[in-house]
């Protein structure tokens, strides 16, 4: 079904993401998985596969690429898209229509489908999807899960042959993986051909027929179910992939003392629209801790989140930082929130001045012993927006140590990261932990287990659960991320 | 053009392409108008249509609102003098001229949908080149509203005030500090709009079909020609 | 530098769609920067002033980005139909739309390329708005001689033939001309110091 031949390609502008002489023959209904670590070059072979090579990011190519017979180089775009369809990781930017009907029929639309057959293929694609709760809505009201949920309906409507799916879960939580997971398997049975390229690889295990692993735009390695979990725990840490199995993953120790606590929140309601989001928060964090914030999507953390670091005002109760209460303009002062999306968190030229952006008289010195630290020192003079995504997050983190702050939040900050960037998040938070409080709100369960130490969860407006993360714990953090715990949980 | 939340039920659905007749030959009676009472006939014309489409509160409101401008040019302005007198005058003939029409689109707009109002483009055949970028337009708005908010919350918390206060503290700053995230998010944005649309088939030179199906029916014809009859007098009068 | 095609003459999809993001700009720029004057009786006529104040930057930006023909002109189309739709007098929404294809033109020049042409461009863009007012100053006694029944008073008359009227006329283009060039050179000095940089235009 699909055939790449002798591929080589390099970005005109030299990003990463180019190949060397790649071979690689996909069978019709074969579930293909693409792994390796961030700059491989497996986005590219997506690129190849649905035309955006050549037809959007220019670059030299040599080889052949053809897709059920088509040479991909030479047909136009909009006939590759009756064949391949393909869903992206950014559910807020894939959408063209403001209303859900519309979206899912948006292909087909474009394929001058007759409007008869448009409402018949629309009726299909809800029933078989199971979203018919979400027809006929305004998508910017929808979770990402379900944004993500109207994507996949667009192209299901169309019904190509070949799926691509480029990191399809990034923004997922763990209900929305599972439901994506269930999709996956129904067009599987109908024999689709699904070509995915993720870091996030344990929900894919028992759907995937065959597993390539690239690195620097070489095929490294091909494996099938079994040969592939047979790798050990060690060799895939150091080829840079994330879980197999999400069971063999053990949250570390962390150091049980701490000293007494300096935040402290006295009996928290929280309203959002004159209704109350959450109530009766009782909190209490000493310097050095990293929480992990958890619960369903819409529950509140990030209303809770911005009402801590003083940005959201309507609330009752005290919150007090070594016994004395803040206002909502101290705890600014006091807090930074490192966001999803970073880009709205950098304003200047060069990564020197967005270090020194609103701060009266810049300290210098401090400014180069952070960006040492945070090993940033040779991007002094270029612009955040070329940097990568792990190094925009480190300069906000930089940011935030140089304007002193002591509560730091991290809103996801791994979606979309390889294994190896994922550890160095992790690294880093725990290196700069230790006169700060951390609070961290994240999907990613080996993310979690790596670097918090204590969890908190919300559900229905209350705090359902506190307690530190251990290896004793283990059972109730897999519990509370919805593990499935095999009977064979031990390695 | 409002996204649709739940189904909304209006009395009686009018095609699109019927409200934006309606509000050309509004701007049309607006123009040519002999008087002010004939104004006010065609602000009863739109109340009326208003209630029609079960904007019951606003049509109300915005013809309260007419009523109260009107008596106070009928006994107020027709007996004064002075420099009060010529600035209201000024000011109101401005908006005799556009009140009736702005009533109308709010009712339009409040009624229609993003893609029945792109459906109504198409079926009069405008180009892509102009139906594409409209729709972007008009899915990218609310957007903005987004990208706003996040960027406010990031100012904040960098001690960068995103108000007035903090522009004539520190104007360059401030003006940096708001257009640099907005624009490249825009841009950004515009990027993977492009992908996902191209991806899926978007080029395709076959002309595109639509799911919302628009069809002239008889209140839409009874409708337009109810304000045809008021131009068409108006012309006279 | 781009790694994205950029080759193929004439506006592509992607330079269509980059139009319509930026015209949502353009449109809320100029909402925010003109409603407070266009409600205020004393003020109405300066709204294009307070209009032309923060889409600079979205504008230059624009062009560096599609630095095409036909992208002001059917940017200014689809404004002016969205002008259309909100109820705004048919006289703004042909003067949106003239405005946008003079710029079009004078951009045209020199290729889109000059920062010079381009915010001069925006100035013209920025008249845009003022064809409602244009069309009142043309005979201000008919606007106001069929509000008021008996015609309008010699007052009125008189204030309007007066300096004071043309005072007002002045002020609407010097403010206009001079605020969008501000906007404009704002623009320019932003595309300069950040977006170039950031490899964000074309």
């Amino acid at each position: 079904m699909i055939e790449l031949q002798q591929i080589c390609f390099s970005y005109a502008d030299g990003t990463d993401g180019g190949l060397k002489k790649i071979d690689l023959s996909i069978k019709k209904g074969e579930c293909v998985l693409l792994c390796g670590r961030s700059g491989c070059g497996k986005t590219t072979i997506t690129r190849l596969v649905n035309g955006l090579i050549p037809n959007f990011f220019a670059g030299e190519l040599d080889g052949k690429v053809s897709v059920g017979g088509m040479d991909i180089s030479n047909t136009p775009m909009y006939e590759i898209a009756s064949y391949v369809g393909s869903v992206f990781q950014n559910p807020r930017t894939q959408f063209f229509n403001v209303d859900t009907d519309s979206e899912i029929a948006f292909g087909i639309e474009n394929e001058a489908i007759p409007p008869t057959e448009l409402h018949i293929r629309l009726e299909d694609t809800s029933e078989a999807l199971k979203i018919k709760h979400l027809r006929g809505r305004n998508i910017f009201e929808l979770s990402g899960g379900e944004k993500q949920k109207i994507a996949f309906a667009s192209i299901y409507a169309m019904n190509p042959d070949v799926y691509l799916l480029d990191e399809p879960s990034s923004n997922l939580d763990m209900t929305a993986i599972c439901d994506l997971k269930e999709h996956l398997r129904l067009i599987k049975e109908q024999r689709k051909t699904i070509l995915i390229a993720e870091h996030r690889l344990y929900y894919l295990m028992d759907l995937v027929d065959k597993i390539v692993y690239l690195s620097e735009g070489k095929i490294e390695g091909i494996y099938n179910q079994k040969t592939f979990s047979e790798l050990s725990e060690a060799t895939r840490k150091s080829i840079g992939l994330r879980a197999v199995n999400l069971n063999r993953i053990h949250p570390l120790s962390k150091k049980t003392l701490y000293p007494s606590a300096v935040l402290e929140l006295k009996d928290v309601t929280l309203y959002y629209k004159k209704r109350a989001v959450m109530e009766h928060i009782n909190l209490k964090a000493a310097k050095g801790e990293i929480i992990g914030m958890v619960g369903h999507n819409g529950v509140g953390k990030t209303t809770f989140l911005r009402t801590l670091c003083g940005l959201h005002k309507q609330y009752s109760g005290d919150f007090l930082w070594e016994g004395i209460a803040q206002n909502p303009k101290e705890r600014m002062k006091r807090s930074y929130m490192v966001m999803q999306d970073v880009n709205y968190e950098l304003f200047a030229e060069t990564v020197e001045a967005e270090c020194s952006l609103g701060i009266q008289n810049p300290d210098y010195g401090l400014i180069d012993r952070t960006l040492a630290e945070l090993e940033m020192s040779d991007y002094r003079k270029r612009h955040p927006n070329t940097l990568s995504g792990g190094q925009k997050q480190r300069i906000a983190v930089a940011v935030s140590m140089i304007c002193g702050k002591e509560i730091l939040v991290f809103d996801e900050p791994t979606s979309g990261l390889d294994f190896d960037s994922m550890e160095q998040v992790a690294k880093l938070i725990k290196k700069i932990s230790e006169d700060k409080i951390i609070f961290v709100v994240s999907h990613d369960y080996e993310f979690i287990s790596q670097v918090c130490s204590r969890i908190v969860r919300f559900h229905q407006g209350m705090i359902a659960d506190d307690f530190t993360l251990s290896a004793g714990s283990e059972r109730k953090v897999g519990q509370v991320f919805g593990l499935e715990q095999n009977s064979d949980g031990k390695e | 053009m409002t996204p649709p939340t739940q189904k909304t039920k209006q009395f009686i659905h009018f095609d699109p392409r019927t409200k934006i007749i309606l509000l050309i030959l509004s701007m049309i009676i607006a123009t040519t108008v002999p008087s002010l009472l004939f104004e006010c006939v065609l602000i009863m014309f739109i109340a009326i249509f208003g209630l029609l489409c079960k904007k019951i509160r606003y049509s109300l409101i915005g013809t309260t609102v007419f009523m109260a401008l009107y008596l106070f040019t009928v006994f107020y302005l027709q007996n004064s003098t002075g420099t009060m007198h010529t600035m209201f005058t000024a000011w109101l003939s401005l908006v005799f001229k556009v009140y009736p029409c702005g009533m109308l689109a709010g009712i339009a707009v409040s009624t229609t949908r993003v893609n029945e109002f792109l459906s109504a483009m198409s079926k009069a055949h405008i180009p892509k080149k102009i139906v594409i970028p409209f729709a972007v337009m008009m899915r990218y708005i609310p957007t903005i509203r987004e990208d706003w908010h996040y960027i406010k919350d990031a100012m904040r918390l960098r001690d960068v005030s995103p108000s007035l206060k903090g522009f004539i503290k520190n104007p360059g700053m401030t003006i940096e500090c708001v257009y640099v995230p907005l624009l490249m998010a825009a841009s950004k944005a515009a990027d993977e709009l492009s992908i996902a649309a191209v991806t899926r088939g978007i080029e395709n030179i076959r002309p595109r079909t639509c799911l919302v199906q628009i069809h002239f029916r008889i209140r839409d014809i009874l409708v337009i020609s109810c304000f045809l009859t008021l131009l068409i007098v108006g012309l006279f009068l | 530098m781009s790694n994205q095609v950029q080759n193929k003459k004439g506006l592509t999809v992607k330079d269509l769609i980059i139009m319509g993001v930026f015209a949502a700009l353009l449109t809320v720029c100029s909402m925010i920067g003109g409603v407070f004057f266009a409600i205020t009786p004393t003020l109405t006529f300066y709204f294009s002033i307070g209009a032309a104040l923060l889409p600079g930057p979205v504008f230059l930006l624009l062009l560096a980005k599609v630095p095409k023909r036909w992208a002001l002109t059917i940017i200014g189309a689809i404004v002016a139909v969205l002008s259309l739709v909100l109820g705004m007098h048919w006289a703004m929404c042909l003067g949106g739309l003239i405005g946008a294809a003079l710029a079009d033109v004078i951009a045209g020049t020199k290729k889109y390329r000059s920062k010079k042409m381009n915010i001069l461009a925006y100035i013209v863009y920025s008249f845009g708005p003022t064809g409602t007012y244009f069309a009142y100053f043309i005979n201000p006694q008919a606007w106001a001689s069929t509000m008021l029944e008996n015609g309008t008073t010699q007052d009125y008359i008189t204030a309007m033939d007066s300096a004071a009227n043309w005072r007002v006329l002045a002020v609407m283009i010097v403010g206009t001309i001079l605020v969008a060039w501000i906007s404009g050179f704002v623009g320019s000095k932003l595309l300069k110091k950040q977006f170039e940089k950031a490899g964000i235009t074309a």
